[in-house]
């Protein structure tokens, strides 16, 4: 689970209302090496919620000295650019689980898969 | 048979027209090892040959092959991939192997009843393979040479079969394994035993000595005053199933006479191990493997098991696979000996899930299921789906993912319309297909099914499991949400409607989805969908005459086999069983998975004893890559697959059966999607269209 998807990702257990973020809690942290594509991470930017993603980078150890606030001209800021390209796409957490921060469920992230499934009792 | 043999002048002629035609063979192997197999040939000597057609995939056993090969010279290695229709050998020296390219080139060797013929050809090294090994299921012991021959024999002559003169067993003898019991009758319409009638005559005296022997050495503790002696012919085999809970107490015990076989035992998670059961070995089950894990026996001739020269004495076939140290061993008629013990009071046991006394549902019935109903309420909805949907997918991933290659034009068109680093949801992804479609934007997939989200993983995407009624994504996410053949899969009309609200939620303002859902109606403006075309257009005439390395039939989408059950109707209210290929007559329907062998248009009464039965091996990357096998070989499911609501096929034009999965549908008529769209509020309908037997409508939110 790569931390782009893990910004997108929310709990759905029934009668939580603050569902987001997740907050993780990885065994096994996996860094790979992406192409970076300045022009394609400065269009994700605007789609992100910036505080959830530097709280799963300081999570992980992979913050990198990322701002606790958006920078307003970070287009075309391409160090800028290339750290959020780290976060974003080449940190992977492959074990570990995700926790609902309101209920405390634990959702487990297995070889890079988050099982998000709920009990029937959950739902 | 020999090729090259000495000729007169007037042979000549002849000799070469024949080397020239051998050679056409030999580089046709090739090319097909390369495309299908990735290895790659070279003219270039080297100690190293791979033998096309001579692989356990063609029914060549280790043994045979080896014989043959070393006569041209003494091997360093045999490396014989399981399932594979070729063989890697390495010779001592380069010289040996290139007397073997020349010697044995087109040797037609007799495997079985079949003549196979043997194309060698150069490779630069062969690659080893990853060891892996598989621990036995928690609970499971095998005790080995636990009876003498002599013993053996006598219990064997102590059972009393009935009687063959009758016409009813003698049908039954053909399809059928047999079945006695003693003490207590087993009860095959409920899985479970009346406790109040003991048979009259208890376990047969030539019991007693075993027995002890199993309460001295401590495997159980009380006295078995249950036994069901099974009788499995060649080809013979008993569906997947857990012994029931509350008709017996923790530990099972199986005596295996007369020859060996391999059980398969399953956990839900998927995972499989194929266990040895050795001639005269005591089966010990208790725990997690009597209680959890399914065992069965697939209906087969042959078997793979690892080869008697390994290194260390393998039960499980899982561990040679992976060494290439496998052979195929032909089944004998086997005799099982099961003792157990009758419980008295409900079971306690820490498997709920799959205890009949703590409220799951009986285990798998090794009979025809009942055909379900439509459900009236959400859990009974979701048993269904349950089921008749997810564990039929679970199941079925690695072939299914292999019919599911070819990504659909038009929906590869809405794909690849959305603007560079919009978010993508496919809800209900599958194997990934539509994933890596548009590589600028960011795909997310996620899927009911682990199996097929595993799938996806592997081919790098970011997936999830989690179902489609209530995806784990933040409401408006979204710029794009795709839902191709999934919502057809839910059983009322409320959860349909509120799958389509779920995709709508994770949109953003303006944000749009693309919905397609089987149709009713499968001929449309007179135009037949692929679905019901021409059933025998993926049935391509062998390449090469002898040949058994075949480029097989890519399989079409939507293919679900060619053999048509013969569908029953159910009475009012209950599902029926669609016949593949034809339109469909009822909206809601259960549709046939055939878990597919490689030989199509398999039919008639004449097949009976040689019908070949195997179950694909699928190649995550190369979809089409199937080899065809000779026909007598029947070969092992690697995959790691549930197998549940399985119907074992008694189609009379099999001797050994096809496992058949229900997958449950509700296939939309037309104006039936648009409808429920316009009932979601914030969306329009923006598209509404029918596409190769599909109905298809884009939302856009307002």
């Amino acid at each position: 689970m790569k931390l782009l998807t893990h910004n997108m990702l929310t709990s759905h257990v029934k009668g939580v209302i603050k569902g987001y973020p997740l907050l993780i809690k990885a065994t096994e942290v996996k860094v790979n090496e992406v192409e970076f594509n300045p022009q394609f991470v400065s269009r994700m930017v605007p789609k992100l919620e910036w505080t959830a993603l530097i709280q799963a980078a300081e999570e992980l150890g992979h913050r990198q000295d990322l701002p606790d606030e958006l920078i307003p001209d970070y287009d075309g800021n391409e160090e800028f650019l290339k750290k959020v390209h780290r976060t974003l796409l080449e940190v992977e957490v492959m074990e570990g689980c995700l926790k609902c921060p309101e209920s405390g469920r634990e959702f487990p992230i297995s070889r890079g898969i988050p099982n998000m499934l709920l009990n029937e009792d959950e739902v | 048979m020999d090729d090259h043999v000495e000729a007169s002048p007037t042979k000549a002629f002849r000799r070469s027209k024949d080397e020239k035609k051998l050679f056409r063979k030999q580089i046709k192997s090739s090319h097909i090892l390369l495309k299908h197999e990735g290895i790659h040939t070279t003219t270039k000597p080297t100690k190293h040959l791979v033998v096309a057609n001579g692989g356990l995939g063609n029914g060549v056993s280790r043994e045979h092959l080896s014989a043959t090969l070393t006569g041209i010279g003494e091997l360093e290695t045999l490396v014989m991939p399981p399932h594979k229709p070729y063989a890697f050998v390495t010779y001592r020296s380069e010289e040996s192997a290139q007397k073997a390219h020349i010697d044995l080139n087109g040797l037609k060797i007799q495997c079985g009843e079949d003549i196979v013929t043997l194309y060698f050809s150069f490779v630069e090294s062969v690659k080893s393979m990853e060891e892996e090994t598989v621990p036995l299921p928690e609970g499971l012991t095998i005790v080995e040479d636990f009876v003498s021959l002599e013993e053996e024999a006598l219990l064997l002559t102590s059972i009393e079969w009935p009687s063959i003169c009758d016409q009813d067993t003698a049908q039954k003898t053909l399809k059928h394994r047999k079945v006695k019991h003693y003490g207590y009758e087993f009860r095959y319409d409920n899985n479970n035993v009346d406790k109040d009638k003991p048979l009259p005559t208890g376990l047969p005296g030539e019991c007693t000595p075993v027995l002890e022997r199993c309460l001295k050495n401590g495997y159980v503790s009380k006295m078995p005053d249950q036994l069901t002696v099974n009788q499995y012919e060649s080809g013979q085999g008993i569906p997947p199933h857990v012994d029931t809970h509350s008709a017996f107490e923790d530990t099972i015990m199986s005596l295996s006479l007369g020859a060996q076989t391999v059980m398969e035992f399953r956990h839900p998670d998927g995972r499989l191990v194929a266990v040895v059961l050795p001639t005269r070995s005591l089966l010990v089950m208790k725990g997690e493997s009597r209680y959890l894990w399914t065992h069965g026996i697939t209906p087969r001739k042959f078997d793979m098991i690892p080869a008697a020269d390994s290194e260390c004495p393998i039960l499980t076939v899982s561990n040679a696979v992976t060494q290439s140290n496998l052979t195929l061993s032909k089944r004998e008629t086997r005799t099982s000996f099961t003792f157990r013990k009758i419980r008295h009071g409900p079971c306690c046991c820490a498997f709920p899930s799959a205890c009949d006394s703590q409220g799951a549902h009986s285990a798998p019935k090794p009979s025809q299921p009942a055909p379900p109903s439509l459900p009236g309420c959400h859990s009974d909805a979701a048993r269904l789906e349950e089921q008749y949907v997810h564990q039929v997918y679970d199941a079925i991933a690695t072939h299914f993912s292999s019919t599911r290659h070819s990504p659909w034009p038009r929906v590869c068109d809405f794909l690849c319309s959305l603007p560079p680093g919009s978010v993508l949801a496919d809800v209900g992804c599958g194997n990934g297909k539509y994933l890596g479609v548009n590589p600028q934007v960011v795909a997310m997939g996620c899927d009911r099914s682990s199996a097929l989200v595993s799938i996806c993983a592997e081919r790098g995407f970011q997936v999830f499991v989690s179902d489609a009624l209530s995806v784990p994504l933040r409401s408006a996410s979204c710029d794009a949400c795709i839902s191709i053949a999934v919502i057809h899969h839910f059983s009322t009309e409320e959860r349909r409607l509120e799958a389509i609200k779920e995709l709508v939620r994770l949109l953003k303002p303006g944000g749009r989805a693309l919905i397609y859902v089987w149709a009713f109606e499968q001929e449309f403006n007179k135009q037949k969908s692929k679905y019901l075309k021409d059933t025998n257009k993926n049935h391509r005439p062998a390449e090469s005459g002898e040949s058994s390395v075949q480029a097989n039939k890519s399989l079409e989408e939507d293919n679900e086999g060619e053999r048509h059950m013969s569908s029953y109707k159910g009475t009012q209210g209950k599902l029926s069983v669609h016949t593949n290929r034809t339109a469909f007559n009822t909206q809601d329907l259960l549709v046939p998975w055939h878990l597919k062998d490689g030989k199509r248009g398999v039919k008639g009464k004449e097949n009976i004893k040689e019908t070949p039965h195997h179950q694909e091996t699928e190649s995550i990357t190369s979809a089409n890559a199937h080899s065809d096998v000779s026909r007598r070989s029947e070969l092992q499911d690697r995959s790691k697959e549930i197998v549940t609501s399985v119907k074992y096929d008694q189609n009379k034009s099999e001797s050994s059966s096809a496992p058949v999965f229900h997958r449950y549908y509700h296939v939309f008529q037309q104006g039936e999607l648009e409808h429920m769209c316009v009932q979601v509020p914030g969306v329009k309908v923006k598209s509404s269209y029918h596409d190769q037997g599909n109905w298809c409508v884009i939302l856009e939110k307002d």
